[in-house]
């Protein structure tokens, strides 16, 4: 039954008369030869106009004595946090191709550590362990950008900025405080009607650098989350919700009410998410933002570890001044001390060159400017001083390397 | 289609030599196929092997026993992952199989004709939509209604059974199952419609003839006669469900730890492999998660073999004349 009235369908499928089918077909044809000629004229005018200078920013004649080594590349991987800057640091660089893949923090220090790329980037420094895998001769650590984490939250009908404490935000971590209406937190937002209602606790489920900020800010405030949970780029959460990526803590917020994230500044302002002030150690609550971040990393007066020795203590949390934000950070970059010796023969010193150039001029007074309208904090003084000197203090087998930084 | 041969016949002997020539290398070149295929699948274990051979030697049988994943101090057991992958799958199992072979059943037997090529093509194209499309559709849609409406009830009025109780917040086990069996679903059905399709009509008829119902010519005559197109519709939806990542990792909260109640966060291998990998902080962490990667390489394997098991054994019971 079914196929005697399938069989009665099909035939005016394939009426069409052979003629126009020929014809439409050879129209076809032709329609394509076109869009492939067109594409081709395309090619070779780009191609002309890219031999002829037409999309370079018009730094071709580098000012001044030097001349900066010429065709080299320059592979570098790591942090997705700090990719955007570097994606705007590596177009804007005309001297060498820097090419930044975007991998994660993780990979980007386990790249450099298996030398396959010339600079590894992590928005935390290195931990025990991982500084133990680097093999000889190790690499450097070189602070080349600033941000902090912010806490956010979806309480639709709420008018004023949260406010909490480090304290507070332990307790919510660590599954103390569960509900909004909580004393504690009532205590610092007088005023403010907070929802009956349990605290929806989101975390990162991948390793972060957010989370090292993060966790390191927790076990600041909190004995308990300082004993039991420690500071790392993972953390066994006690409760709550994990997501991928800021974007993802982000968009799980977003849709969750009476939910609360952290989630790295220039993610919440990009995206225009609500989020809360934190106490300084001055007793002030602080929005942050970019100018109070670079103050908070100015006033902390680092003392910077060593280039060559262990960072994973190092911080520029909880910062004096009086409208510093408290949870700031840097996130680094980690180069081999000697190139040379690191990458074999076959790295040439031209390439040395190059990186060094490279890594100068990120710190510089030109490189750091393309921070700020990113949402990245610009580096101290104190921190460019001591990132010139790191730098400078990288060897190709065993002798300085000379320097010619584009301005 | 046009009763003209466009192609004139060749002469007889040429057709033959070109042919047996033809026919070795047409041979060669699938037996290749073939050989690539195994090489791929032994490499596979290999490199699985090899790389979690750190982790294998170091942690030993406390890896698959362990209750607690926490790289940061070095503690990898995989026992909550293993969890969360057989609970979300089995469950996605349990909801797709009757929905899907109910909806093959029905495009089959009972479906008006206008209406089975259309719904069928309709099927096909659920089957190949990419599983992260399914993923946005569970945070955006299912999630909300899970958080508002179904957890909230679940909680009131089967929280005794200790299945459901936590607070409703929509990114769990539960959800994460529901996505599954919706992916599960369309692959299921259409693969168990080929194999309703292909029962002959005399099948059928014969039952009818007898005087069987409706539900009686279904369960007798067709289901034994389709009965290994099912089980594998059913195989290769466990396998879409048992190695989904991006889909469960969106919805699923991502805790790993070993949990009782189906509101509770979760994790499965899969999405414990795509959220640790990229950030693997120690040495140790990427030959363990490499081995969690063999360790549902197994559970794979072992779903396959165990769904033949079942399949042979129906075969022997239920006469071999009603299967294939």
């Amino acid at each position: 039954m079914s196929s005697t009235s399938e069989s009665a369908t099909t035939p005016p499928a394939s009426t069409p008369p052979s003629d126009t089918m020929v014809r439409s077909k050879g129209k076809s044809r032709t329609g394509l030869y076109v869009v492939i000629a067109v594409v081709v004229v395309i090619i070779i005018i780009l191609s002309a106009g890219y031999a002829a200078g037409w999309f370079k920013t018009s730094s071709s004649g580098t000012s001044g004595s030097c001349t900066p080594p010429a065709g080299q590349t320059l592979d570098g991987a790591g942090s997705t946090l700090v990719a955007p800057l570097m994606i705007a640091w590596s177009l804007a660089y005309t001297a060498s191709t820097v090419d930044y893949a975007s991998v994660g923090s993780g990979a980007g220090i386990s790249d450099i550590t298996q030398k396959t790329v010339d600079f590894g980037a992590s928005d935390a420094p290195l931990n025990p362990s991982q500084r133990a895998a680097v093999p000889s001769p190790g690499v450097v650590t070189i602070p080349e950008s600033a941000g902090a984490a912010v806490p956010i939250y979806n309480l639709p009908g709420l008018s004023s900025t949260l406010k909490f404490t480090g304290q507070i935000l332990a307790a919510i971590y660590l599954g103390d405080i569960t509900n909004w209406n909580n004393s504690a937190l009532q205590a610092v937002n007088p005023g403010v009607v907070l929802p009956t209602a349990s605290i929806i606790v989101v975390h990162r489920s991948d390793g972060s650098g957010t989370t090292f900020v993060w966790s390191s800010f927790l076990s600041d405030s909190n004995a308990t989350w300082n004993h039991t949970l420690g500071h790392a780029t993972t953390i066994n959460w006690p409760v709550g919700v994990g997501s991928k990526g800021n974007s993802g803590v982000t968009t799980t917020v977003k849709s969750t009410v009476d939910a609360i994230g952290y989630v790295d500044i220039n993610y919440a302002l990009t995206n225009g998410v609500a989020f809360g002030a934190v106490q300084n150690p001055a007793g002030n609550f602080i929005e942050a933002n970019v100018t109070n971040i670079e103050s908070a990393i100015a006033d902390s007066h680092p003392v910077f570890p060593s280039p060559t020795g262990d960072w994973f203590n190092f911080s520029v949390l909880n910062a004096p001044g009086t409208h510093d934000y408290p949870i700031s950070t840097f996130t680094y970059v980690f180069v081999y001390t000697d190139v040379g010796t690191a990458y074999g023969s076959a790295y040439s010193q031209a390439k040395a060159q190059a990186l060094i150039d490279f890594l100068l001029w990120i710190v510089s007074p030109t490189g750091q400017s393309y921070s700020a309208p990113l949402y990245y904090i610009p580096l101290s003084s104190a921190a460019v001083t001591f990132d010139d000197n790191t730098i400078k203090s990288v060897t190709y087998n065993g002798a300085a390397i000379s320097s010619c930084v584009p301005t | 289609m046009t009763p003209g041969n466009p192609f004139p016949t060749p002469s007889p002997r040429r057709t033959r030599r070109v042919s047996k020539l033809g026919d070795r290398i047409f041979v060669g070149v699938v037996a290749l196929a073939t050989a690539a295929i195994i090489a791929i699948m032994l490499a596979l274990i290999v490199v699985l092997l090899y790389g979690s051979r750190l982790a294998i030697t170091t942690l030993g049988f406390s890896y698959l026993t362990g209750r607690i994943w926490n790289p940061e101090f070095n503690i990898y057991g995989i026992l909550p992952a293993v969890e969360g992958t057989l609970v979300t799958s089995g469950i996605a199992l349990l909801i797709a199989i009757p929905l899907g072979l109910g909806a093959a059943i029905f495009l089959t037997q009972h479906a008006p004709t206008w209406l089975r090529a259309p719904v069928g093509q309709l099927i096909e194209l659920l089957a190949a939509i990419p599983s992260i499309i399914y993923g946005f559709w569970g945070l955006i849609v299912l999630v909300p209604l899970e958080r508002n409406v179904i957890e909230p009830g679940l909680v009131k009025y089967l929280g005794w059974t200790g299945l459901f109780n936590a607070t409703p917040i929509g990114l769990d086990v539960f959800t994460a199952s529901l996505v599954l069996s919706v992916m599960a679903i369309p692959t299921i059905t259409a693969v168990s419609r080929d194999a309703l399709a292909a029962v002959p009509r005399a099948q059928k008829e014969a039952a009818i003839a007898i005087g069987a119902t409706d539900w009686e010519v279904t369960r007798r005559a067709v289901l034994p006669y389709a009965r290994s197109g099912i089980v594998a519709g059913a195989v290769l939806g466990l396998g879409r469900a048992l190695g989904e990542t991006m889909a469960v990792l969106l919805v699923i909260g991502n805790h790993t730890i070993i949990f009782t109640s189906l509101l509770a966060q979760g994790s499965t291998i899969a999405s414990l492999i795509a959220n640790d990998f990229f950030e693997a902080a120690t040495p140790l962490e990427v030959p363990t998660l490499l081995e969690a990667g063999l360790v549902l390489l197994l559970i794979a394997l072992a779903v396959n073999v165990a769904a033949r098991l079942v399949l042979a054994r129906f075969q022997a019971v239920g006469g071999g004349a009603a299967a294939e």
